[in-house]
């Protein structure tokens, strides 16, 4: 039979791999959107920033979803295996919210003419990727596992009650910030071959989603069989 | 179209290395903390 140590490094070893593809996936976006995609007529090459952006933005909203949805069920069945996934998803998330924070301003910039501007879709994303290094800070501050795990879930919570807000801000609020293209009720407003780069790169970027996550899961379970905690 | 296609393609630049900079450099965080906890357990299993 296998053994706890065992499987968690085997998980380990997977996501490693899933990740590994996920990489190769990303240099095929590269190569498809600097290749194959069309120049945007009004906005130039900066457009191209969107096939990055866009998925980056698409995985960190997931990731933060995934540490709402562990924290509800580790506080109703108080399994520390759903703390572990959420803490992982955590700090997979602030990963994707790096590339999506650094990544728009870059488009801003040549497009808005401003690296950043105090409009409601980026300030309430800039208050969630804060509100989750705020989560990380709490889980390195408590030494209590229960009262950690327990404190943690319930900011996972508060989280995840602001990814559909930050979706929604676009419509909420005269924004800067370009309307969704895709997730939107009606059909997607792009030429084909935008479309197909865009979808690809979103496949790609929820590949590396699910490969970091297992890894970092992997880890934190290794560490926590051997009496350790953090797994960066 | 701009007038010259080529304009503000720096800023394209940036933003792909930027990103390609943080997934592979978390990449390879992981695989080095797995290196490490992996020589960690070999140490706990020979006494070392």
């Amino acid at each position: 039979m296998m053994t706890d140590a065992l499987r968690a490094r085997c998980l380990t070893r997977r996501g490693l791999t899933i990740s590994a593809l996920g990489l190769l996936g990303l240099a095929a976006v590269y190569l498809l959107a600097l290749r194959y995609t069309p120049v945007e007529r009004f906005q130039g090459l900066p457009q191209k920033i969107f096939y990055v952006h866009v998925p980056a933005a698409w995985s960190a909203l997931l990731a933060f979803s995934l540490v709402g949805i562990a924290s509800i069920l580790y506080l109703w069945l108080r399994d520390p295996r759903l703390d572990r996934f959420a803490e992982s998803s955590a700090a997979v998330g602030l990963v994707f919210s790096l590339v999506m924070l650094t990544t728009g301003p870059l488009w801003g910039k040549p497009v808005w003419g401003t690296w950043w501007t105090w409009d409601a879709r980026l300030t309430f994303t800039l208050i969630l990727f804060f509100l989750f290094l705020g989560y990380r800070a709490l889980r390195g501050a408590l030494q209590d596992p229960g009262e950690r795990a327990r404190f943690s879930a319930v900011v996972g919570i508060l989280g995840l009650v602001l990814v559909p807000f930050v979706h929604l801000t676009v419509y909420l609020f005269r924004t800067l910030h370009p309307q969704p293209i895709v997730l939107k009720p009606s059909a997607p407003s792009l030429p084909e071959e935008m479309l197909r780069t865009l979808l690809l790169s979103l496949g790609v970027f929820t590949v590396l989603l699910v490969g970091f996550v297992t890894t970092r899961y992997g880890l934190a379970t290794q560490a926590s069989l051997q009496g350790g905690e953090d797994a960066g | 179209m701009p007038a010259d296609p080529n304009a503000n393609a720096g800023y394209m630049i940036a933003a792909y290395v930027v990103t390609a900079v943080i997934l592979v450099g978390y990449a390879v965080m992981l695989w080095r903390k797995r290196r490490s906890q992996e020589s960690g357990i070999r140490g706990q299993g020979s006494g070392v």
